[in-house]
Order: structure tokens, then C-alpha cells, then sequence
């Protein structure tokens, strides 16, 4: 048995999940965070720091870590990438002047090795808006088709109506859960 | 120095009342006050023996200096088999001015938000302030303003109705602020005991924390399933159930913060 196999095992008792919420500030990663678990979205106010919800979920104990987007804070972001199972990365599909530096961002951290094992969502929010871009021509702007090293699926979906959250949460999930849960 | 009672009727805020007062207001709500100990030599002095396990950290020497330099492991907190009869780090040995602003307390069935006190907003950072926030300050007045004891602030009251300890799902929140230093591997540890049972631990690794930061972290857990016997022996033992909250930057005790609760608001004797 290696370390390999003694880590998996590990883990599987444990059942534990790290996912981290990332992507520019106003994108909605609190109020996806917080609709997610069933809190308020009444009052949110930028995040300077972090906001971290454990929780149980289909079995499994969800760490969520959702990382305040501001620039003066994406220099933080890499103190949050160890053990990450899943990486979020939450669009403000409305935002269509700041779509290019998005792109940059996410591809920044494509490379980032601490993150090589992550299964990626991309999540389009806001798509409650008029003038949000659909998931497809999200995917287009942010070139996903390309992507080869990650697990990925892109969603669009609305914070303020749920719409299609908790389904994309679930994929995410299962997607984590058959990498690393998977019996030897 | 009882000094405040806050307490937010789902979803409504009322003023501030007491304790016994709230908590008849509804079927779960909570009230809680934040208050020096009763022992008056919360100087960081006191040679008190600690709880537990850990009784040996340090119990010689400068007294002072052993308090700041806290050499008690979160191996040893988690190996304590009751509440520890004193503070085992002095108020002083929080050098990364980690300042807890918010707790908070919702059921998710219901979604009512059963508890929240909050630390007046001119003592926190500057940044936006919600009405909210706004109407907590005006009760809280009282109760964090600094006096000549170093230790007020440590400790919290909770009083609940009985009907907490049916709840199923629950989610407890903390904000805290840090200071200009980045902190890193922050480690909250809770102990939470009935008389000497142990209840439930809580082990979580905050990790980095950003200089300047405002950070919240909830944990949603299923309330423990307590035989029957037990659950109305808390009710008629008030405040016989309490917790050690311990906060470790590098595997250092930087803070340790206790709270009892009572169970049996509203019950009329």
C-alpha cells in the first residue's frame, strides 16, 4: 500500500471537501456562497478577507472558502490554494468591459501547480440580468474549450434565483468525489 | 458586571432586556450577556491551577510571563477532559490583535437567526456600516467598553429557551477583524461540556488570515442527538454547560475565550 493509497483512505473516512470561490470583486461569490446555505442575501458588503461555511452536503463535509476579489487582494488568493479539491471561479456574466481581465485571471491560476488537481466551475452568474452573456458565449471569452488540465463544466446560473446553483454544486461534488473518493 | 442582554426575536430586533425577560419572547430565542468573570483577579497574575491536562504548562516562574507566553499545544486543549478553571493565556498574549466583532446564531429549518451580538462598529474597522449593525451598537453600548478588568470580553452568557436543544440544524457564526501582521496557520479549537461530559469539539483551521482583514466562518452542524435524561438535566442545571473556545496562530496560544449556557428561558419555577 503506498502513501497514495494511505492518503485516499484517509480522506475517505473523512469525507472532507475544500472548495475555494474565486473571481473578480462584485461577481457574487458571497451571495452564491450564502444562497447556497440557505442565508440571507439581503446585505452583503465586499468582502475584505474571507468567509468560510462548513457544512454537511450529500454525505460529504463541504469547507466552502469564498476570498474577497478585490485586486489589492488576488496577491492573497495563493495562501488559500493548498488541498483545494475544487476551484469555483464565479463570473459577473453583466460585466462585459472586465470579461478580458477575467480570462487573465482564470488562466493565472490554471497554471498555479497547488491547483493542478482541481476540478473547475465556472459559474455565470447573474444571469437574471438583461444584459448577461450566456454560458455559452462565456465559455467562448474565456477560451475553456482549451482547457486540457482540469476537470471543468461552465453553468449559467443566478445567485439571486438560485437558478441552477445547487445542480452545479452537485456535479462539482461528484466530480471531486469520484478523483479522490474512488475505493483503490 | 452583567451589562447587556441582546437579543434578536427572529428576523426583528428589539431592544435591549433581560435575559429572563427575551428569552419568554419566542420559542428558541436567545439572549446573552458578555461579563468579567466573577473571580476578581483577572490580572493575568493569578497562579490559579489550570484545568486537565495541561495543569503542568508552565505553572512556575514568572507568573506574568508565563500567562503572555503561553506554551499550551492544541494537543493538550484537545486532551482536556472538562472546562479549564482558568484563562490558560493572559488577555496580552492576543499580539496579532485578532478582535472577534460577531456571533451569531441561526436555525436553518427555519431559517430565524435565534442570536447575534456584535461589537459597536466605531471600534471596528471603518468600512461600510448596515443599519443593522448600526441598531446592535446602540445596545452594545455598554457591554465591550473597556474597563480596569483586562478579562471582560472573554466570557459570554447565552441563555436559551429548552427548545434550542431540539433544533436540528444549526449554524454558528464568528466575524473577527485581524491587525497589520498577516497570521498564519490561525486554529480555532471548541470544547463544549456538561459538567464534566464532553458535548461536542470543534477542531478548524483557519490558515492565512490577510493584514487588515475582516473574515466570518459558520459552521452548519446537525445539533448532537442527546439521549432524553441528559437534555432536561441541562434545562434545571443552568449554566452547568460551558465551553473553552482556544485560538492558536502557529501552533501558540493566542487566545482563549469561555462561555456557559443555560437552557431554561421562559420556564416559569
Amino acid at each position: 500500500m503506498g502513501f497514495l493509497t494511505v492518503l485516499k483512505k484517509m480522506r475517505q473516512k473523512e469525507k472532507e471537501m475544500r472548495i475555494l470561490l474565486l473571481g473578480l470583486d462584485n461577481a457574487g461569490k458571497t451571495t452564491i456562497l450564502k444562497r447556497f446555505n440557505g442565508e440571507s442575501i439581503d446585505t452583503i458588503s465586499p468582502t475584505l478577507g474571507f468567509n468560510i461555511k462548513t457544512l454537511e452536503h450529500n454525505g460529504y463535509t463541504l469547507n466552502m472558502w469564498d476570498v474577497g476579489g478585490q485586486r489589492s487582494l488576488r496577491s492573497y488568493w495563493r495562501n488559500y490554494f493548498e488541498c483545494t479539491d475544487g476551484l469555483v471561479w464565479v463570473v459577473d456574466s453583466a460585466d462585459r468591459m472586465r470579461l478580458d481581465s477575467c480570462r487573465q485571471e482564470l488562466e493565472v491560476l490554471l497554471e498555479e501547480e497547488r491547483l493542478a488537481g482541481a476540478t473547475l466551475l465556472v459559474l455565470c452568474n447573474k444571469q437574471d440580468l438583461p444584459g448577461a452573456l450566456n454560458s455559452n458565449e462565456i465559455k467562448e471569452i474565456l477560451h475553456l474549450d482549451d482547457i486540457t488540465t482540469h476537470h471543468w463544466l461552465v453553468v449559467g446560473v443566478s445567485a439571486v434565483t438560485g437558478e441552477k446553483l445547487l445542480s452545479s454544486m452537485d456535479w462539482l461534488i461528484g466530480d471531486i468525489a469520484k478523483r479522490i473518493f474512488t475505493l483503490d | 458586571m452583567s451589562v447587556v442582554g441582546k437579543q434578536l426575536n427572529p428576523v426583528q430586533s428589539s431592544s435591549a432586556s433581560t435575559a429572563s425577560a427575551s428569552a419568554a419572547a419566542s420559542a428558541a430565542a436567545a439572549a446573552a450577556s458578555i461579563s468579567a468573570p466573577g473571580n476578581g483577579d483577572g490580572n493575568g497574575s493569578s497562579g490559579g491551577p489550570m484545568g486537565g491536562g495541561a495543569a503542568a504548562a508552565g505553572a512556575s516562574g514568572a507568573e506574568g510571563k508565563r500567562k503572555e507566553e503561553s506554551n499550551v499545544s492544541p494537543e493538550e486543549v484537545l486532551n482536556l477532559t472538562k472546562i479549564t478553571d482558568d484563562y490558560l493565556c493572559s488577555a496580552n498574549a492576543n499580539v496579532f490583535e485578532i478582535d472577534f466583532t460577531r456571533f451569531k446564531i441561526r436555525d436553518l429549518e427555519s431559517g430565524a437567526v435565534l442570536f447575534e451580538i456584535a461589537k459597536p462598529p466605531s471600534e471596528q474597522f471603518p468600512d461600510g456600516l448596515s443599519v443593522e449593525e448600526t441598531m446592535l451598537a446602540a445596545a452594545e453600548e455598554l457591554s465591550l467598553d473597556d474597563t480596569a478588568d483586562p478579562n471582560a470580553g472573554r466570557y459570554v452568557r447565552y441563555q436559551f429557551t429548552p427548545a434550542f436543544l431540539n433544533l436540528k440544524t444549526v449554524g454558528a457564526t464568528v466575524e473577527f477583524t485581524v491587525g497589520s501582521q498577516p497570521v498564519n496557520n490561525f486554529r480555532m479549537i471548541e470544547r463544549h461540556f456538561f459538567r464534566d461530559r464532553l458535548l461536542k469539539t470543534f477542531d478548524f483551521e483557519f490558515g492565512y488570515c490577510i493584514p487588515y482583514s475582516k473574515n466570518t466562518c459558520e459552521h452548519i452542524y446537525e445539533f448532537p442527538n442527546l439521549p432524553p435524561d441528559l437534555v432536561a438535566e441541562m434545562i434545571s442545571s443552568p449554566f452547568e454547560t460551558r465551553s473553552d473556545s482556544f485560538y492558536f496562530v502557529e501552533n501558540r496560544l493566542v487566545m482563549h475565550n469561555k462561555a456557559d449556557y443555560a437552557y431554561d428561558g421562559g420556564i416559569i419555577v
